[in-house]
């Protein structure tokens, strides 16, 4: 026989939820709460990463950073993320030059081909997917890490064993994740063209000799590379900032941890994006 | 020693809605060397007020002196200081989930203390030895079982012999032959150091053997603060109910 029963958990969950607003406001004044409650939301989160980041450049400052945790760190961030780096760059290279193919056919402009892959790469595409990927892997893990270890009370025992969570925990993973996104860069750069110089060979008969020489002929320079990385570093700083953010201020127990992972990958791409915008536009691409 | 004057403390849900009044004027004195239990049903604000006293959560009103030193008003930075006096078992035991049980353990020497690797694995093993973990040192926190884990935590809580030590459930979870060993345990090296000691649990019947003072809360409110044989033969209905375990009763 089956017997039903209303459970107690269950009439307190009916109990807490608040009961549905009787009469619904007007569109518009919905619209523009919901707005304003965006900004709201926003200015919270830029405000909060802004004090983390005050924080941690003064732990940086009097250099009370942890070193174990930063090597640490660094291993598990950086040369675990290699293979993805690795992969998103080669086919990023080759991407670039089975988009520059038709145009060098039809113009027989073999000798740009380095250029036109390399230009576009070197000061966007390679920084931007790069830090895209490394934001999906590295900043997410970070948040359900430091997220996990504030709802299971790790960052109050670390408190109560007088050590300051900032120092110890924030500082290093800050300057690890920042220090990876630009080294992988860097990498991805070397890989991207290495990617579309032997794509250019196979498919479309140009020597990586050729290649590399249209590459270093004069149209691209040093300041391109630099342009890139320069980047990666803006990028480094709002991923970094954004992934200790909402760890931190996670709340709620382990839904709490996913929420918080989702606000990281949303606002570090976001930012990525709007960063990407000005700085392009502040230093002229 | 530990002073508490009349603290109160509401949480506001996230939601909106009514706070919830989780402390309310509570007065509370722990003279020093004296392992004080501190009792309650459940959701009464037990933990929090642990919580309190190492300056982890602030209350909205009153204050709480540790060695004179007022930790309310505490900067982050002597609040470090005043904390290097504790030790603090969680009630669910906040074990460092990347160390293994032996690194959670010797993590409070070798942040605090300038002892060696050789001293602090002794010391590591003789932990572990008293809590019944011998050979558990390699073993990650989450391969154990919720006893293991509770015992490691009062291993990590213990090492440094600090002078003021919260524990919140140091049985929980275990059977009762390992909980009487565990309480007897913390009040012998209690009476040794002569640490000032305050014990939440809900063991009544083990934790009266081994205090010395009793304080109990109830909805947020301390109702009950006297001696181990005051609470024992009290004659206030929810103290009395509470204490001896009664289903008859106002609570
Ligand atoms: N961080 C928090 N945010 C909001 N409310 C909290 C928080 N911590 C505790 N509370 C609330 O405070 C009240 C008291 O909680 P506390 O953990 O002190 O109870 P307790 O006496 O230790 O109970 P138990 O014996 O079950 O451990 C509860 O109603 C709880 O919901
Ligand atoms: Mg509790």
């Amino acid at each position: 026989m089956i017997r039903v029963y209303s459970s107690p958990l269950a009439t307190m969950a009916a109990q807490t939820t608040t009961p549905e607003k009787a009469a619904a406001p007007g569109a518009l004044t919905t619209f523009l709460a919901a707005l304003g409650g965006g900004f709201l939301s926003a200015a919270h989160t830029a405000g909060g990463m802004t004090i983390l980041l005050v924080k941690i450049l003064a732990r940086l400052a009097r250099l009370r950073l942890d070193g174990r945790e930063l090597w640490k760190n660094l291993y598990k961030m950086a040369v675990k993320s290699l293979p993805i780096v690795v992969v998103t760059a080669l086919f990023t290279g080759a991407i670039m030059v089975i988009q520059a193919a038709t145009i060098v056919k039809r113009y027989g402009a073999e000798g740009l081909l380095g250029w036109g892959a390399g230009f576009g790469t070197l000061r966007e595409i390679a920084p931007l997917l790069t830090a895209l990927m490394i934001s999906g892997r590295v900043g997410a893990n970070n948040t359900a890490e430091l997220g996990t270890m504030v709802v299971t009370e790790q960052l109050d025992a670390l408190r109560v064993l007088a050590i300051d969570p900032i120092g110890f925990l924030i500082a290093p993973r800050f300057v690890a994740i920042v220090s990876t996104l630009f080294m992988m860069t860097l990498f991805a750069d070397a890989l991207a063209l290495f990617g579309a110089a032997y794509t250019g060979q196979a498919l479309l008969g140009v020597s990586p000799t050729t290649f590399f020489n249209g590459l270093t002929a004069g149209l691209l320079d040093f300041g391109d590379v630099a342009n890139g990385l320069f980047k990666s570093f803006v990028f480094g700083l709002v991923m970094a900032l954004a992934s200790c953010h909402f760890g931190l201020a996670t709340t709620g127990g382990a839904p709490g941890v996913g929420r918080a992972v989702n606000s990281t990958v949303v606002t570090s791409a976001a930012g990525i994006f709007v960063l990407d915008y000005l700085v392009s536009f502040a230093i002229g691409g | 020693m530990i002073t508490i004057q009349s603290v109160s403390k509401a949480f506001r849900p996230s939601g909106g809605g009514p706070p919830n009044q989780v402390l309310e004027g509570v007065s509370l004195h722990v003279p020093a060397s004296c392992l004080y239990g501190l009792i309650g049903p459940g959701a009464s604000g037990k933990s929090v007020l642990l919580k309190m006293i190492v300056g982890l959560m602030k209350p909205d009103s009153g204050s709480i002196t540790v060695d004179g030193v007022d930790v309310t008003q505490a900067s982050e930075l002597d609040l470090q200081k005043m904390r290097l006096k504790f030790g603090m078992l969680f009630q669910n035991n906040a074990l460092f989930d990347h160390m293994t049980v032996g690194d959670n353990i010797a993590f409070p020497l070798r942040r605090l203390t300038d002892l060696g690797e050789d001293q602090i694995k002794d010391r590591v093993m003789e932990r572990l030895a008293h809590v019944a973990l011998t050979g558990f040192e390699g073993r990650l926190p989450a391969g154990l079982s919720g006893g293991q884990k509770k015992r490691v935590g009062v291993a990590r809580a213990t090492i440094t012999r600090a002078p003021i030590v919260l524990y919140d459930e140091p049985a929980a979870g275990l059977d009762p032959v390992t909980s009487q060993k565990i309480f007897e345990l913390l009040r012998e090296e209690q009476r040794a150091s002569g640490a000032t000691v305050v014990m939440v649990s809900s063991d009544l019947d083990r934790l009266l053997t081994v205090t010395d003072r009793v304080g109990m809360m109830y909805r947020g409110r301390l109702i009950f603060d006297g001696t181990t044989h005051e609470a024992q033969t009290s004659e206030e209905p929810r103290v009395r109910q509470f204490v001896h375990g009664l289903t008859e009763g106002p609570l």
